[in-house]
């Protein structure tokens, strides 16, 4: 019965959410989500949800904890008011992978002050950080003050818009999100620090690590009392495990195969390429389904003395002269990965246009000044992250509806019939 | 005796502390960096070993638009040193947040302190200790043990040390702290009194009544928290009104948040006393009747008495050196 289906939508993303609610044909579910003065998260849900199926939409991105913690509280609030199954929609999945340290233009890590001491130091050019900035003397603990207020700064500078500095285009210095420095009130310590030649402290032999929030995520939803999970396009398929609730795994390929039937003028002879070695089998995915041609993007790790700075470490496997490349992510998000592969695609490729299709358009920081100065002639993504803000800032920018695909798979869910259908191939 | 060693962790919500309690217990805090990537999710990289040891993880909440990151952190380091094979990880929060969304008033309400426990303990936290729970009845939504250390005996010695307290009322400024007022005013062989006060909207304040006497004496205002301070402001003009020749206040959780320092300083309160449990230095600059208990070392010696195995139950009644 529909009318025993409430769908309540977080803060994160209310376009999506009313997208879904016209396609399902119910009005939204009334909540009112704000904060108290504290800074705590206050939730209000003034529809009834006693013994009816519940979908809570809230995706990973803007203020990622924030959302987290409304997500959680949501679930909370609905599984004490009786509600017979809650289930969390999350177009996006936040901490489904180990994010970038966020770079500048030439690549080099920003978690230092962009002021280099030339020539002295060696920059590499992976899109994985080996370690982050160094502290300048490693065992004093202490690095948080001054993160607080460079972020604080930070956002101070960039405003409200969650992360996109189209704002300070008009600025001739790069931006300098994430400066990390050791204390509180030394803003040059920064400056004289080097990534590469940061040496652990003596004595410890200890490696240093990343905590993995993926499991912590996990369990947090099941342990608010999530019943079901749907999400799109997780970054492992693997994370699917990690839960012991069913997990709907939705795929945002069959919207961009449509795209490239249709859009791209003389698709099957073009040449799908994957930008990095971890994407290949997303990318021969949609390669054989379309009948294309198939190329790869590998990066080296070794840290070399290179003139050519910005290719001399990624080699093309493959041949796309003469041909239009169509670069296939599953993310984008500080967007380094696509615009390195666009520049050597055009560069030493030889490739005629290049396309990006991601299913995630994060494009945190500066990623969209990126792309505008960048040889990518267009970026395809969808909207299972907001990007009113980003589509202002870029004009290369396409996005996809991912609402059809949400609200049929909820409202099969609904009804308990098979999503079978969203998973094909055509 | 224990076989491991104290390890005091701590995210980004209140280093000042942190610090503090480290020195007190004679340890560095651990090497490790909190910080947020460009996609605004935190991270947490640890740079020594926590193999076998005993963990603490100092988090407070820090009022404002950071306080569910600070949460967030909180989790991802328990759950860091889970993985990485900590033998006992204890999660020190002097101020518990969502502490107020404690039960459910009203239909559908969140019972956000429960299922914050939850979280905790399944993200992997062995001991959670704490400082002045909002309902001492929190303790009941963890199935670890709960150690709920009192603010009391440091604000007893702040009050013998900073008031001529013979002269003074202890008055509590509603029906729900009477208790913790009454226990004050007995170890201080003090006259009590009570504010009953209405309550239309949360964060807001309406009719105010004094039940007791404190005409010509200094009434000191006890409570567990100061939040927008709308409830001591409008206590200190009905006890001013009432006769009273002075009005302090001394609160354990100083979270001040919005325009409390403004209501603050015009208000008739002579001085605002909290405990550093939650951080307000910057707010000390704009408001200079706001002062400190320090309860770091309350902490550090209830983390050194967990490690070593000796009981606690001294710092109820006594306030370390």
């Amino acid at each position: 019965m529909v009318r025993n289906i409430v769908v309540l939508g977080g803060s994160s993303h209310p376009d999506l959410v009313n997208t879904v609610c016209h396609l399902l044909g119910i009005p939204n579910g009334r909540i009112t989500l704000s904060k108290f003065a504290v800074g705590e998260t206050r939730v209000e849900i003034q529809d009834s949800v006693r013994g009816k199926d519940v979908f809570v939409i809230q995706s990973g991105c803007g203020k990622v904890n924030d959302h987290l913690v409304e997500l959680l509280i949501t679930i909370s609030a609905c599984k004490t008011a009786s509600a017979k199954r809650v289930t969390a929609v999350l177009p996006h999945f936040p901490y489904s992978r180990q994010s970038d340290i966020p770079y500048n233009k030439t690549g080099a890590p920003l978690s230092k002050a962009p002021t280099y001491n030339g020539g002295k130091n060696d920059f590499t050019f992976e899109s994985r950080p080996g370690t982050p900035g160094p502290m300048d003397s490693p065992g004093l603990g202490v690095s948080h003050g001054g993160l607080e207020k460079e972020l604080s700064r930070i956002a101070l500078e960039r405003g409200a818009d969650g992360g996109v500095n189209g704002a300070d285009r008009g600025k001739s210095h790069p931006p300098t999100p994430l400066r990390r420095t050791n204390t509180a009130d030394s803003p040059s310590a920064a400056s004289s620090v080097n990534v590469n030649e940061w040496v652990p402290p003596k004595g410890t032999g200890y490696k240093q690590w990343v905590a993995q929030a993926g499991t912590l995520v996990a369990d947090l939803l099941t342990c608010a009392g999530a019943d079901h999970i749907i999400t799109m396009d997780l970054h492992d398929p693997q994370y699917q495990g990690f839960f012991d609730i069913p997990v709907d795994n939705l795929y945002g390929r069959p919207l961009l195969q449509r795209y490239i039937k249709y859009n791209i003028p003389d698709y099957q002879n073009a040449v799908i390429v994957s930008p990095d070695a971890g994407g290949a089998k997303r990318a021969t995915a949609i390669a054989d389904a379309l009948g294309m041609e198939f190329a790869l993007i590998h990066k080296e790790r070794r840290p070399t003395r290179i003139t050519d700075r910005q290719n001399a470490t990624m080699m093309l496997v493959g041949d796309i002269a003469g041909k239009v490349a169509i670069l296939v992510d599953d993310m984008a998000d500080t967007s380094n990965t696509i615009t390195r592969a666009a520049k050597l695609l055009k560069g030493k490729g030889g490739a005629t246009r290049v396309y990006a299709l991601v299913t995630h358009g994060v494009f945190s920081g500066d990623a969209i000044d990126r792309i505008n100065a960048s040889a990518l002639d267009k970026v395809i993504t969808t909207n299972s992250v907001p990007q009113d803000q980003h589509k202002r800032l870029c004009d290369k920018l396409v996005v996809l509806d991912v609402g059809e695909v949400f609200a049929e798979a909820i409202r099969r869910v609904h009804h308990g019939e098979s999503i079978s259908v969203l998973f094909r191939n055509d | 005796m224990a076989t491991n060693s104290v390890k005091l962790l701590t995210g980004n919500s209140h280093p000042e502390l942190a610090k503090k309690v480290a020195e007190r217990l004679g340890i560095d805090l651990l090497d490790m960096s909190v910080f947020k990537y460009s996609n605004q999710e935190t991270s947490v990289i640890m740079r020594e070993s926590v193999r076998d040891e005993d963990v603490f993880i100092l988090q407070s909440t820090k009022p404002g638009e950071e306080l569910n990151d600070g949460l967030m952190e909180l989790l991802i380091i328990i759950k860091a040193c889970k993985t990485a094979s900590a033998r006992r990880i204890t999660a020190v929060m002097p101020n518990y947040p969502y502490a107020r969304q404690d039960k459910k008033d009203k239909s559908r309400a969140p019972i956000s302190a429960k299922l914050l426990a939850n979280m905790l303990q399944k993200a992997g936290c062995n001991h959670i200790i704490t400082m002045d729970l909002h309902a001492s009845q929190i303790q009941g939504f963890f199935d670890v043990p709960v150690d709920n250390l009192y603010a009391e005996p440091s604000t007893l010695r702040y009050i013998r040390e900073n008031f001529d307290y013979k002269n003074a009322v202890i008055v509590s400024p509603d029906a729900g702290g009477a208790k913790r007022a009454t226990a004050l005013a007995d170890r201080l062989d003090l006259n009590f009194a009570l504010i009953h006060k209405e309550r239309s909207r949360p964060n807001e304040v309406s009719r105010m009544t004094l039940v007791g006497d404190v005409a010509g004496k200094i009434a000191i205002l006890v409570d567990d928290m100061a939040d927008t301070c709308g409830t001591l402001v409008k206590a200190a003009d009905v006890l001013m009104a009432s006769g009273a020749k002075e009005v302090a206040a001394i609160v354990t959780h100083g979270i001040l948040s919005g325009s409390a320092c403004e209501k603050i300083n015009s208000s008739k309160l002579s001085k605002v006393v909290v405990t550093n449990t939650v951080p307000h230095e910057e707010k000390k600059k704009g408001c200079a009747k706001l002062e400190t208990i320090d309860i770091a070392p309350t902490l550090a010696e209830a983390c050194r008495r967990t490690h070593n195995g000796e009981s606690v139950s001294f710092l109820f009644s006594h306030a370390p050196v």
